[in-house]
């Protein structure tokens, strides 16, 4: 069958909130229905008709065209199936995230699963700020499920991340894997200042060594450690762009911390030792 | 202008009116006598079959002061889960446990409630709590000022300084904080807690003041009385939660010694230690000492079940119940030694033994006391509930089959531990006036409120008679502040400022030269700057301030 989909008239001018675009909540609507969906756009709420040329009919699998930063809540509390974008997304990509897949051909915003507990987010161009963080006032940031970011990120990636894990394949900005409780960060390019600080469990593994490593951090040394063979066996099964993981060896400069909470946590720094995994 | 209301059913508990069919008209904002023939009534609301009250009056309840500010920061979920859109007349806001000021005004005005009362107003704290009441629109405010665990007391105390000069301190800290009230809170042992005591009872002493909670309790209380201040000592005794302090609040009654004594958020304070779980209802032993001793009176602090926040000063305990914060975040701070603030959100849960025992212990404390007059309808919000589950509450105390049916919901053991299914008593709405309405004004000694006399301030709330009790309180059909329609059918539809009841007691002037020397050194302002002025109420956006009598 083929896609559920949303092709944008013309560009937004106001943020549009586009949650109600989700196989959990279009499945068992005509279009005629779908298209008399009401969506937030800036103060009011408009018809998707008004917006959008709806064509399409599986309602597990949906595209939105035409997408710019100004849509946001893009599969805001999905269950299953997948939403695919072309084009730029805003804030709160995937907030909620339960299960299911999220397909960006562009940028995303910040707050990129935001509460996400479950599912995937693929993001081929750059992520903003706060990927798998925490809200202001919440106890935890991302609680479980996979974002893969073929681009770059923002600022504090994982803060106060719970569980799930996290791949950014170019470079991630500054207090990455911040106050994080557990799970998985991996950077494939530099990561900036304060890496990891605050962070009580959770492994934030760098391809590369950042250029500045608190104060707070330990080092270990060069161990080898199987389980990184086990991650990366993983993680090629995931898609081919994960087949660079290949020449990565268990081998890697450990670093614990923060000391400065309870230091159970590791900064693991990947030696490129060209003899991949079989 | 006058407005007549005419034929509603009326309950009117100081007058003794008990469903009277009579007209009630309004002049000038007051209730007046029935006008000359040829006076002109301008508006007339025909209240056949309706049920007329005064505004209800809520004695006990956190709106204001530096915890609600702490708890709306720490839960902006709380906020999220409940935005409130903004209307053409009422401005947006949100909050469940913890709503914005406006909110709150709106939600108690659309509720029939016309006064509420801040009960935990630190002194250092009085310019930012009464900013804050003044943002809450429809009710008229008031708050109790916090004494009892404040360095300047303690050391008062702790010198055996005279009777005069604790009262003159008290009455000088009613007139500097535009308070109506003193409430004393875990009394020494907020200050205890910053000298890593983790319990105080009634007679242990305060390990750095040498002082015990009963001294503090003793000399605050007959201060206020010595003042003619109307409201009694408002207590939140010790051993707030733990098992068995039941006797401690049989001591503290003992320890009142015929002062008069109001114990807040009682069901917290009424847990006894029988049982496999060494925890038991100790209502029925309390409730007969509270029917013996006419000198008590209590609001109750009723839990409900669901997500909420408690906030208190009572450090020391709302350390003890960190533990249990849902969801787990917690603040505990000490406010320039002058008290302290606990914020732990909690989860009341039905099929939880404890907090199904704790449901059952409050409702058992309404329907053991006999004396409408002498116990109050309080969640103690946002601790034992938010306010908004006043008409639910109503409804469990009015309708013991439904009170039955929801006792068969909760946590098996604790319905069984409970005496509540065997309690035939229903409330009835004349009792229901009494102790929203009339026992509370006259308690606070708000002259002109809680009554429907001539003279009285026109503060009315108008219900449609339904069989379902939770149904018709939560939606008025009429409210009115002041003589001023501001609710109709349970929605807003004049949006006003209330004003801000306050007290003047005299004092001896000289305090000040030993205060000021004291704020010299040790306070954070100074003394002329600590003083709140008459004028700036009114700056806030209060729209009066009303000054109530001293006995």
């Amino acid at each position: 069958m083929n896609a559920l989909t949303f092709e944008l008239k013309s560009a937004p001018e106001f943020p549009l909130d586009v949650s109600p675009l989700i196989p959990d909540r279009l499945e068992g609507l005509d279009l005629q229905k779908i298209k008399a969906l009401k969506v937030e756009y800036g103060k009011q709420k408009t018809s998707v008709s008004s917006l959008f040329r709806v064509s399409g009919r599986d309602r597990e699998h949906i595209r939105i065209q035409g997408s710019t930063s100004r849509l946001q809540s893009v599969g805001k509390d999905m269950t299953r199936g997948t939403v695919e974008i072309s084009g730029d997304v805003g804030k709160f990509l995937g907030q909620g995230l339960k299960g299911g897949r999220l397909e960006v051909h562009g940028n995303a915003g910040d707050w990129v699963g935001n509460r996400m507990t479950g599912g995937r987010i693929n993001i081929y161009g750059n992520a903003g700020d706060y990927v798998g963080a925490s809200l202001p006032g919440d106890t935890f940031g991302m609680n479980d499920g996979f974002i893969n970011i073929l681009g770059n990120a923002g600022d504090r990636i994982g803060d106060k991340m719970r569980r799930g894990m996290i791949v950014i394949h170019g470079q991630a900005g500054n207090f990455c894997g911040s106050r994080m409780y557990a799970g998985t960060i991996v950077v494939l390019k530099e990561a900036g200042n304060n890496t990891g600080v605050g962070m009580r469990r959770g492994s934030l593994i760098l391809a590369r060594k950042p250029a500045h490593i608190s104060a707070t951090f330990r080092s270990c040394g060069v161990l080898k450690m199987q389980f990184l063979r086990l991650l990366f066996t993983q993680l090629l099964q995931y898609g081919d762009e994960f087949s660079l993981f290949r020449k990565f060896g268990a081998e890697a400069r450990r670093y614990t911390g923060d000391r400065a909470r309870n230091g159970k946590g590791e900064i693991l720094i990947l030696l490129n030792t060209n003899s991949g995994p079989q | 202008m006058y407005i007549k209301l005419a034929g509603g059913t009326v309950y009117d508990p100081v007058h003794g009116i008990n469903a009277e069919k009579r007209d009630i008209y309004i002049h000038d904002g007051q209730i007046t006598r029935k006008p000359n023939p040829d006076v002109r009534i301008d508006k007339t609301y025909d209240l056949g079959g309706k049920v007329v009250m005064a505004g209800a009056i809520d004695i006990h309840t956190h709106i204001g002061g530096g915890k609600v500010n702490i708890a709306r920061l720490m839960l902006p979920e709380d906020h999220q889960k409940d935005p409130v859109k903004k209307t053409a007349l009422t401005r947006a806001g949100c909050g469940h446990a913890a709503p914005t000021t406006m909110t709150t005004g709106y939600r108690y005005a659309e509720m029939g409630y016309t006064a509420c009362f801040e009960p935990a107003m630190l002194p250092i704290n009085a310019r930012q709590a009464h900013m804050e009441m003044a943002d809450i629109p429809m009710v008229d405010k008031g708050a109790y000022a916090l004494l009892g665990s404040d360095d300047f007391f303690l050391r008062m105390l702790a010198a055996n300084k005279g009777r005069e000069a604790i009262s003159d301190y008290v009455s000088w800290i009613i007139n500097a904080t535009q308070a109506i009230g003193i409430k004393v809170v875990n009394p020494g042992g907020i200050s205890a807690f910053k000298f890593n005591q983790r319990k105080l009872n009634l007679d242990d002493k305060n390990s750095y003041y040498n002082v015990s909670p009963r001294q503090v309790l003793k000399s605050l209380a007959s201060a206020v009385r010595e003042l003619g201040v109307p409201h009694p000592l408002h207590v939140h005794g010790c051993n707030l939660g733990v098992a068995g302090n039941d006797q401690t609040t049989l001591d503290t009654i003992q320890a009142a010694d015929g002062l008069p004594m109001h114990l807040t958020h009682i069901q917290f304070h009424s847990y006894g230690t029988e049982g496999d779980r060494k925890f038991s209802s100790g209502a029925a032993r309390l409730a007969e000492a509270i029917n013996e001793n006419h000198n008590i009176s209590v609001d109750v602090g009723q839990i409900l079940f669901g997500q909420t926040v408690t906030a208190s000063g009572d450090t020391m305990m709302q350390y003890e119940g960190h533990w249990h914060a849902h969801p787990k975040k917690w603040v505990i701070m000490d406010i320039e030694c002058d008290a302290g603030c606990g914020v732990v959100p909690f989860k009341y849960r039905d099929k939880n033994y404890v907090n199904a025992l704790q449901w059952a212990i409050g409702l058992e404390m309404f329907l053991l006391v006999n004396d409408p007059w002498r116990i109050f309808l309080t969640t103690d919000h946002p601790n034992g509930a938010p306010f908004t589950t006043y008409p639910h509450l109503i409804r469990l105390l009015m309708d013991r089959s439904f009170r039955n049916d929801m006792l068969s919901t909760i946590n098996k053991d604790a319905a069984a531990a409970s005496i509540l299914g065997s309690i035939d008593r229903e409330y009835t709405l004349y009792e229901i006036a009494i102790m929203t309405r009339a026992a509370p004004a006259r308690s606070l000694g708000l002259r002109n409120r809680g009554h429907l006399g001539s003279g009285a301030a026109a503060d009315i709330a108008v219900y449609d008679d339904l069989k379902n009790r939770e149904k018709m309180f939560a939606k008025p059909c009429y409210v009115f502040k002041d003589g001023e329609l501001v609710v109709e059918k349970g929605k807003v539809c004049k949006v006003i400022n209330g004003g801000t009841h306050t007290l003047k007691p005299g004092y001896d002037k000289t305090i000040e030269k030993t205060l000021k020397r004291y704020f010299d050194d040790y306070q954070t302002v100074k003394l002329n700057n600590f003083r709140i002025e008459d004028d700036e109420i009114l700056e806030y956006g209060n729209s009066s301030l009303i000054e109530q009598p001293c006995l």
